[in-house]
């Protein structure tokens, strides 16, 4: 019987332990601090980059992967007649899906590449991801495991505060959020991703009440999907305290299917959001 | 004195706005509260200023037009909450004056009082009663008992004079806080001078303009007491259609039934045989159509409001204005990119306008707490920002008002976001989504502006007790949502205190605007201080700039 395989790229702020779990495959994407080059997750961690990124004069830059190094992946891992689903940063932010698109045709036919555009960040991808994973690993057939990501993506939620919108703005990833630069006030803006670019959600001066209100449209959720539990994932950057309140608060407030996967948010993104960032990513479950 | 000839109104006129001018100090002082803001005198005396001038040039043998001139100039100079009132004071004034040519009766006077009282009354949602509406309803009263005695025209003026003193002298008796202050009612003050002065003008010589002795600004705004709860929505029908029915039992009612659905600002007086009718409307054929089947239409005069205000303002715009409130252009119009909505804000302070800015406002109209702008003013600005629509922040309850006539006055769409402090207008401007439709917007800012508690830190201008506090003098005092919370010798005392009143549990972020007056030692000082006493909160300072007010701060 043939096997799918279901890939991602670091961007997705997947935990070890459920790409170990489900067999989830990640391409690095390298992250640039001036002259030294580091693969995400491979060759820097979290706590040694957000260090960097804090203490450093050079601002880091990142660098999807080549097409290269899917074409290289995929080779690895699929016999013939195997299929690989590949999902990966919203397009729009990065050339990553780009990348894996330009790999999968010029892997050999007898293995059949699926890539999909999550128009998402973080564990918006890794939701994805594991959904396609979990149904592949419950037998569905291949079209089942593509419409189970294809559903965890129509159907995201994502709420973020950053501390800053500094890191998004010398990124250039700051999309629609542009208005809110140069605000005298400090305001913590709730950003969403909107069509796989960053959009400004709602203004919020300071950041627990900013956390306060995405409590609030996580609540709101239920009353929009009546009856449904949900699967949520919280990432953050470097501030793992604060996520794991988050995380206690969230469960008594919304039916949650499972765990709430709390993950760094890698190098990848943290690049583009800077440390403080604070991310909610949640799905109604099928 | 048997009748009132265009040249005695106009001497009536400019010795009501010399006798306001001299007594403006006064009147300020009976403000409810003893913040040193309150200025219901001033914005009277400015708004009929501004009325007064535009009859310079009128024809003093067409009364009519001579009182529409002054309608309309104390529409544009209306300044806060009591300078609106008078303007549809006088406005109601000169819709029952209209028609009449080079002399009114004692009639025609009672009716014009009687007009103006109605006039006003309908201004406000809520009318409260120990309030100017008060005044002015029992001067057209006694005006009325005396015409009907067949009083001659100067008898019934001072017999509105003496109706509007006994009222005046009884608001305290109707309004609680005005007995607690033991005042009478400030905007009832000012509208008694402006009778005292009728009296006074009473004379066949023409009087120079040069008698109205000059205005001086000092601080000015915010004043209590107004007895204004909420505002009616202003008339959006912009021909004003006037007319009079001649036939046989016309029957009054029944047109005022038909026609009140057709727009506002209806007038339907008169008797069985002739009614004059007088509607803002955007369907002046319907309304002639439907008249017309009573009996014979004459005297049919159809205004276009809205053109008219745009030539008018245009035309001041040109002359000198009144050079009290310059409107600080952050760009001119001309090099801004057009878009569909746009914002305008009353603000006091260069760092506080600043950061108004920085939130997206096109235009800020300095103002608020030391100067409350006239509706001329916001026209203005309203017509510099280049957009479609465009979103007045008063920022000042006694600016909120002023604002809402400006819908009249210009061709654009304008919503009034009611913000009565700068904190609110803050909080408003959180929800501004320049993508969305005014009316989205406009409901978004209004239902999150009241997120933030306002404090606002200032001194006393007098001795008053506010609940169990006893003020003295120049006490500093602090001020939650608008009520005196706090007493105090030290300002930084004082707003630590006001701090602690307004927290909750739910508090989360203290912003500190600091005002013209503080320094930034003393203020970092006192931000310091709060961060010590809210580790778990985010303190932030800012430079307001703003005047008279030591410290605005927010709690949210």
């Amino acid at each position: 019987m043939s096997n799918i395989h279901v890939v991602t790229d670091s961007g997705s702020d997947l935990p070890l332990k459920l790409r170990e779990e489900l067999g989830i495959h990640v391409v690095p994407l390298t992250v640039q601090f001036g002259d030294d080059i580091y693969r995400d997750g491979v060759d820097i961690q979290v706590e040694e980059f957000y260090e960097r990124l804090q203490s450093g004069t050079i601002l880091p830059s990142t660098c999807q992967p080549s097409p290269a190094d899917f074409e290289a992946l995929y080779q690895q891992i699929a016999e013939p007649g195997d299929t690989i689903i590949s999902v990966h940063l919203s397009s729009r932010l990065s050339g990553t899906y780009q990348s894996a698109v330009l790999a999968s045709t010029m892997v050999d036919d007898s293995i059949n590449i699926i890539t999909i555009d999550s128009k998402s960040a973080s564990m918006g991808i890794g939701l994805a991801a594991v959904a396609a994973a979990e149904a592949a690993r419950a037998g569905h057939t291949v079209e089942d495991c593509v419409q189970a990501a294809q559903y965890a993506i129509d159907h995201l939620n994502v709420y973020f505060v950053v501390d800053t919108l500094e890191y998004l703005k010398r990124n250039g990833r700051i999309g629609q959020a542009s208005a809110l630069v140069g605000t005298l006030l400090n305001i913590k803006p709730i950003l969403t991703l909107n069509d796989g670019v960053v959009a400004p959600f709602e203004k919020i001066r300071g950041k627990s009440k900013a956390i306060r209100r995405i409590h609030e449209l996580a609540r709101a959720l239920e009353d929009q999907y009546p009856g449904q539990s949900f699967r949520a994932a919280l990432t953050h950057a470097a501030r793992p305290n604060e996520a794991q309140v988050f995380a206690e608060i969230l469960k008594d407030e919304l039916p949650i299917a499972g765990d709430i996967a709390v993950s760094y948010i890698g190098p990848t993104i943290g690049v583009h959001v800077g440390p403080g960032t604070l991310a909610l990513l949640l799905y109604p479950a099928a | 004195m048997e009748v009132i000839t265009g040249v005695i109104l106009r001497n009536m006129l400019l010795a009501a706005a010399d006798n306001l001018n001299r007594q403006r100090d006064k009147v300020n002082a009976l403000n409810v509260f003893p913040v040193p803001d309150g200025d219901t005198g001033t914005n009277m005396s400015l708004t009929l200023n501004a009325a007064v001038k535009e009859i310079e040039k009128a024809d003093p043998n067409d009364i009519g037009q001579l009182t529409a001139l002054l309608a309309r100039g104390s529409l544009m100079g209306a300044r806060g909450n009591s300078g609106v009132i008078l303007s549809q004071f006088f406005r109601g004034f000169s819709q029952g004056l209209s028609g009449v040519k080079d002399m009114a009766t004692g009639e025609d006077l009672a009716r014009a009082l009687t007009m103006s009282s109605e006039t006003t009354y309908r201004a406000v949602m809520k009318p409260v009663e120990g309030t100017m509406l008060t005044v002015g309803r029992a001067a057209a009263l006694a005006a009325e008992e005396s015409a009907a005695e067949g009083a001659h025209a100067q008898t019934v003026l001072e017999k509105a004079l003496e109706g509007a003193a006994k009222a005046l002298a009884d608001t305290p008796n109707i309004l609680p806080v005005l007995k607690e202050a033991g005042v009478v009612d400030a905007g009832g003050q000012g509208l008694l001078c402006i009778f005292e002065g009728f009296v006074s003008g009473l004379t066949c010589e023409p009087l120079s303009f040069a008698v109205i002795s000059e205005p001086q600004l000092s601080q000015v705004t915010d004043e209590d007491g107004e007895g204004i709860k909420q505002i009616e929505g202003v008339l959006v029908n912009k021909y004003c259609t006037e007319f009079l029915i001649l036939a046989d039992n016309i029957d009054a009612d029944l047109v005022r039934r038909k026609l009140s659905s057709k727009g506002d600002s209806m007038l339907v007086v008169g008797d069985a045989d002739v009614v004059k009718v007088h509607i803002h409307t955007d369907h002046p054929g319907k309304v002639l159509e439907f008249c017309g089947s009573l009996g014979n239409l004459t005297d049919i005069k159809i205004d276009n409001m809205q053109l008219q205000n745009e030539e008018y303002s245009s035309e001041r715009e040109h002359s000198e204005g009144h050079g009290t409130n310059v409107i600080n252009l952050a760009k001119t119009a001309a090099d801004s990119v057009p878009k569909s909505l746009g914002v305008v804000a009353v603000v006091p302070g260069q760092g506080l306008a600043e950061i108004f800015e920085s939130l997206g406002v096109d235009f800020v109209v300095p103002g608020g707490q030391t100067m409350n702008p006239s509706t001329e003013d916001l026209v203005k600005a309203v017509n510099r920002v280049n957009a479609e629509s465009v979103i007045i922040l008063p920022n000042n309850k006694n600016v909120i008002f002023s604002a809402q006539q400006v819908r009249e006055l210009v061709d654009k769409t304008v919503g009034v976001v009611p913000t009565r402090s700068v904190p609110q207008g803050i909080a408003a401007l959180m929800y501004l989504m320049p993508d969305e439709s005014l009316d989205e917007n406009v409901s978004l800012m209004e239902e999150n502006m009241k997120e933030v508690k306002t404090g606002e830190v200032t001194y006393a201008v007098r001795a008053t007790v506010a609940g169990d506090l006893q003020i003295e003098e120049k006490d500093i005092i602090g001020l939650a949502e608008g009520k005196i919370a706090v007493v105090g010798s030290s300002v930084c005392d004082v707003t630590k205190r006001l701090i602690d009143h307004m927290m909750d549990e739910e508090s989360s972020v203290i912003s500190i605007y600091y005002g013209a007056d503080q320094d930034f030692s003393e203020a970092e000082q006192l931000r310091e201080l709060t961060q010590n006493d809210y580790p778990d909160c985010e303190v932030e300072l800012y430079e307001g700039g703003q005047p008279l007010y030591y410290y605005i701060v927010s709690v949210e």
